[in-house]
């Protein structure tokens, strides 16, 4: 079918789903990307940055060929591909971004310390809301009241942001300030346009579970150059991996609960654009000290004015993401992602009803039956998984397992919830 | 891939016309000089 150069108006009723949703999608994100870092921290000190970093990605590339694969398949996946191929180049773009920004923040972190990395590469959402705004016309139209909640919004999360990572700030700084700050700008300026591809992707239509798919073959590819390279070739890096064969667990099961959280992030993208979704999923900061100050017990024994410290970033951030949540997009502004949506459809000459139906939350395929390769790649999946964990060593590390069982309870509950909107709503798409 | 004027264009072709496939490469290629320099 030839793309047409109109689209009528989504339904109210519908859109203000589709952003509830979205809302819903943020928040959720922002609960599993935070919960990804307990894992990392049951990891002891010295395994080298690339290593943490290549093994996350490997759990991520498991982990979207494991649980997701039952909810879409592989068919589905090429199904998407075949309408619009471009976006399997973009995905892969996206994949790269990450990973060279993964690793980035590793070294920040090494150079200055959390507490000034953290809010650095946070600006992220800042650099969203201006890709959304020049290149996918998000906010406009949207009325001064919106935009002062999305930026205003935005502005207190960073003030947030700041507060909570200079309190759950716990490693001094290994000097070279000037790499370190360059590293988690470049880290942040490389998720912020990371989010490029993730919109160009929603606004043709594709499928996030179809993007993610392409996306962890990006990871994979660039983090595996970057290992190679930095442990300086196969033999090398096989060697470091064998001597830490008993921690590789644990990272691939912070990159499993990270790809959960991502694909929510993916939803957010699609459903309320780059401009909030962003925001809303750098409330894993929130997450991320909750289970560093709960269950690791971070912040035992210091001072009260630094837990003021912790409670005012977190009440700050909190209103910030509230903020944005509260500035859901009007049927104008829907109107002028639609507009965005038939540039990329003439463009590229994609279907206009695959554009129309990706942007409504609407199912397209007719068939979802799972195939032999979808339960081949499960069981790799699972077994890869089951080998790591036979060789892993429980963690030396002192944890509240109790807190630690509430906070997985509660993230189970809102992956419960959002799956199902999610399901009800859009049947995944 | 047939475009609205009826051209066929390779979505390649078309996607190097797109400025927004330049952007994220660009900022990339930035992304793995910075890593080279700190490391």
């Amino acid at each position: 079918m030839a793309p047409t150069s109109s689209m009528p108006p989504l339904e109210r009723s519908r859109l203000r789903r589709l952003q509830t949703l979205g809302v819903m999608c943020g928040f959720a994100a922002g609960a599993w990307l935070g919960a990804a870092e307990a894992p990392t921290k049951l990891v002891r000190a010295g395994v080298s940055p690339v290593l943490i970093s290549l093994l996350m990605v490997v759990g991520v590339f498991l982990a979207r060929w494991s649980l997701p694969a039952l909810a879409r398949g592989t068919s589905q996946v090429y199904a998407d591909a075949q309408r619009a191929p471009h976006l399997i180049v973009w995905a892969i773009l996206a994949g790269c971004l990450w990973a060279v920004a993964n690793t980035l923040t590793v070294f920040a972190i090494r150079d200055i310390g959390i507490s000034i990395a953290f809010p650095l590469w946070n600006l992220n959402s800042l650099l969203g809301i201006f890709w959304g705004f020049i290149f996918f016309h998000e906010l406009r139209d949207a009325g001064w009241w919106r935009w002062l909640g999305v930026l205003g919004g935005a502005v207190l999360m960073f003030v947030g942001a700041l507060l909570l990572a200079l309190a759950s700030s716990m490693q001094a700084p290994g000097g070279h300030a000037l790499h370190g700050v360059v590293a988690a700008l470049a880290a942040g300026a490389l998720w912020g346009t990371m989010y490029i591809p993730y919109r160009k992707a929603y606004l043709t239509g594709m499928n996030p579970l179809s993007f993610v798919a392409f996306f962890t073959v990006g990871e994979l590819v660039m983090m595996t150059v970057l290992a190679l390279e930095s442990t300086g070739g196969p033999g090398l890096l096989w060697r470091e991996l064998v001597t830490e064969k008993s921690v590789l667990f644990w990272l691939a099961a912070g990159g499993f609960i990270w790809v959960i959280g991502d694909l929510f992030q993916q939803y957010a993208a699609k459903y309320i654009g780059i401009s909030r979704g962003i925001p809303l999923s750098n409330t894993n900061q929130l997450w991320g000290l909750m289970w560093g100050t709960l269950v690791f017990g971070e912040l035992h024994g210091r001072s009260a004015s630094l837990h003021v410290e912790v409670i005012g970033g977190s009440v700050i951030m909190s209103a910030g993401a509230a903020a944005i949540a509260f500035s859901a997009a009007p049927p104008e502004e829907h109107e002028r992602w639609q507009a965005a949506a038939i540039r990329e459809s003439t463009l590229y000459g994609t279907d206009i009803e695959f554009v129309r139906a990706g942007l409504e939350g609407r199912a397209t395929e007719s068939s979802t039956a799972r195939t032999a390769l979808d339960w081949a790649m499960l069981v790799i999946a699972t077994l890869v998984f089951a080998v790591l964990g036979a060789i892993a060593r429980a963690p030396m590390v002192d944890l509240n397992l109790p807190a630690a069982l509430v906070l997985l309870g509660l993230i189970v509950v809102i992956l419960a919830l959002c799956g199902t909107a999610l399901w009800q709503t859009t049947k995944f798409s | 891939m047939k475009t609205k004027q009826g051209d066929e264009k390779h979505w390649w072709a078309v996607m190097l016309r797109d400025p927004q496939w330049w952007v994220p490469l660009i900022v990339l290629v930035g992304g793995l000089m910075v890593l080279r320099w700190i490391r």
